[in-house]
């Protein structure tokens, strides 16, 4: 809707490179990276095990930081930001999502999802309202006291999609979200994904499956740290 | 503000747990805490009995002993070497307040009707009362018109007046020693102990009548001097030696023929021992609190290491290193804190049980609980801070990746 209109880039990478050392070894990870993601788009990332898509993804959500080039989130130069002001960034700006789920295992799904409020200062009475709204929104009102081990692999990607969207982020960065989850569930997961598109989030995932990239209405292919290919699939609205 | 009341509630669930190794963890400093206070219960407890020693005694008070003059200078067997003519110096001395000269004699037999007793027995004067902080219970002291008129009167210790008149009230009533009879004027008030003797088993008459009757000569064993302040001890007692080496016309070559103490000398050097006591006690306390603390760093470093991946989620949710540090340090403060809690109550009890078992006077200050709180509050700071920087300094995506 107004998203198609809207071309104000979100994400822009110039000539991101990534080199690590993993014991003796020098591993180029990414090696000029260079593309913009606008608002409202939804891309997967995709590539073979390897070719640098998870180091990518860590760079976009400040996890991690490139070795040279620039990075800029809604315009501003993230490469060079201290660790805390990157932390704010990462509460206030991104949500995330992991294959692994990555909830606190003693905290309530209340709990992990009240979290990015708090670290972002948002007062309690403020804080309630919106944690329960997220929780109705992935479908889970009714689990908000279960802890994560009461609750499925996808009731599980759903209290992190909420603990992801509860902060009103500016972009959603899904890490293989679907990656440990049985068919039935990962295709809630995706019909989440497919909802949050249509209402205008912007999401970058990063998957090595087919199925789950057609999806998304942009596919960047990675590979040996480069952009090979970046086709656009078609509006999903 | 909700942040500290946050990181408090996040560090009792972390504590809760693992409650059992915090429970160990924190033993060190309860330890620590609790040896602290009863050690400065008992040691508070000893110096006050050593003022009170002091205060008994007579603050200030240099005790001056004549020796015995060889028999067959055609004088008494129990003359001494002291005058009268060196009191009435000694008195003229400018930082002297007061001067008691005195003669006693000990294992006395005395019987007042069919009671008897072994008393040891003071000639003094009414300086005496000033000097040693003596009081009536019943009765009055002896006075100076007592002295100057050579009466007759006897001032009773608790202990033979409870021996001699068991029951009854000893005033105006008479004791006999040897064949000389003193009709009782008073009673003193309870003295206590002093070095295992009883301050209470004693009874006193005026001076002159110690040396007139009962042993004759002119002489008294003892001078109690009372100076102005401690500092005036030390000169003063070298004063009183060089005048009585005058007055005794002793060359250079002569040993003194008196000696003389400071009275409260050997509290003093109870008081030195218990300070040094007290010092390796404290150390002991010391050393148990950093062992203490250390374990609560050796805790929090496993602790930070077990929750690579949580402090890795907080941090992709927003958590600043700042705030990862400080979910830590609380941590690690409360459960110090909750260590510190436990070792002031097991110090006051402690301290409670060493009262009833040894018998020791001791003085729990509140002082003391609160410098121990914080002590503990210290500790947990001191040692949280490495293991709190250590997780503020986590790499996140690393954290997010620790299996």
């Amino acid at each position: 809707m107004v998203a198609e209109l809207d071309r104000t880039p979100i994400l822009e990478l110039e000539d991101v490179t990534k080199a690590y050392r993993t014991g003796e070894v020098l591993v180029q990870a990414l090696r000029g990276v260079r593309f913009e993601v606008s608002d409202g788009e939804y891309v997967a990332i995709m590539g073979e095990s390897g070719s640098g898509k998870t180091t990518l993804l860590g760079i976009l959500g400040c996890l991690d930081r490139p070795t040279s080039g620039s990075y800029r989130l809604v315009g501003q130069e993230m490469s060079t930001l201290p660790e805390s002001r990157r932390a704010r960034v990462r509460g206030e700006r991104i949500g995330f999502m992991f294959q692994a789920y990555n909830l606190l295992p003693r905290a309530t799904a209340f709990k992990n999802v009240e979290l990015p409020l708090i670290y972002a200062g948002v007062p309690r009475a403020e804080r309630r309202p919106r944690v329960l709204d997220a929780l109705a929104s992935v479908g889970l009102a009714d689990r908000a006291e279960h802890r994560p081990n009461q609750l499925s692999g996808g009731q599980q990607q759903r209290v992190a999609i909420a603990r992801a969207l509860v902060g009103r982020p500016s972009v959603l960065l899904a890490d293989e979200p679907t990656g440990n989850l049985d068919s039935a569930s990962a295709a809630d997961v995706l019909a989440i994904l497919d909802r949050l598109h249509r209402a205008g989030t912007t999401i970058v995932m990063v998957t090595h499956s087919h199925e789950v990239g057609q999806r998304a209405s942009r596919i960047l292919n990675v590979h040996d740290g480069l952009i090979v290919g970046d086709t656009i699939i078609g509006t999903a609205a | 503000m909700t942040t500290a009341i946050e990181n408090v509630r996040l560090a009792f669930g972390a504590l809760r747990a693992n409650w059992f190794r915090a429970l160990l963890t924190a033993l060190g400093v309860v330890i620590g805490v609790a040896s602290l206070i009863a050690v400065s219960a008992v040691s508070a407890g000893a110096q006050r009995q050593v003022a009170e020693s002091i205060r008994r005694l007579g603050a200030n008070v240099i005790l001056v002993d004549g020796e015995f003059i060889s028999v067959g200078a055609g004088q008494s067997a129990t003359d001494r070497t002291i005058t009268p003519a060196d009191v009435a110096a000694i008195v003229k001395l400018p930082t002297v307040t007061a001067v008691a000269p005195q003669q006693d004699m000990e294992s006395l037999p005395v019987s007042a009707g069919r009671y008897r007793t072994v008393t040891r027995l003071f000639g003094i004067t009414p300086a005496f009362a000033n000097i040693y902080n003596q009081a009536a219970s019943h009765g009055r002291l002896i006075s100076p018109s007592d002295v100057s008129f050579g009466r007759s009167v006897m001032v009773l210790g608790l202990v033979p007046a409870a021996k001699l008149f068991p029951g009854e009230n000893p005033i105006g009533r008479t004791v006999r020693v040897g064949s000389h009879e003193f009709q009782v004027t008073g009673v003193q008030t309870r003295k206590g102990k002093l070095g295992g003797e009883s301050l209470d088993n004693r009874i006193f008459v005026p001076l002159p009548l110690v040396l007139r009757v009962l042993l004759g000569g002119t002489t008294t064993k003892s001078v109690g001097v009372r100076v102005r302040t401690e500092a005036d001890i030390q000169p003063t007692m070298d004063q009183i030696g060089a005048l009585l080496r005058r007055q005794h016309n002793l060359p250079p070559s002569y040993a003194d023929d008196f000696s003389i103490e400071d009275q409260a000398a050997f509290v003093k050097e109870a008081q030195t021992a218990t300070t040094t006591f007290r010092l390796l006690t404290f150390a002991l306390g010391g050393i148990a609190l950093l062992v203490g603390g250390i374990g609560i760093m050796n805790m929090m470093l496993v602790s930070v290491h077990e929750r690579t991946r949580e402090i890795g989620i907080r941090k992709s949710v927003g958590a600043d290193p700042l705030r990862v540090q400080l979910q830590f340090l609380i941590e690690a403060v409360v459960l110090s804190t909750l260590g510190g809690i436990a070792g002031v109550l097991g110090g006051i009890g402690a301290t409670r049980l060493i009262t009833s078992l040894a018998g020791w006077e001791t003085v729990v200050s509140p002082g003391s609980l609160v410098l121990a709180f914080g002590v503990s509050v210290g500790v947990g700071l001191f040692f949280g801070y490495y293991p709190a920087r250590r997780a503020a300094r986590l790499d996140p995506i690393a954290a997010l990746r620790y299996e």
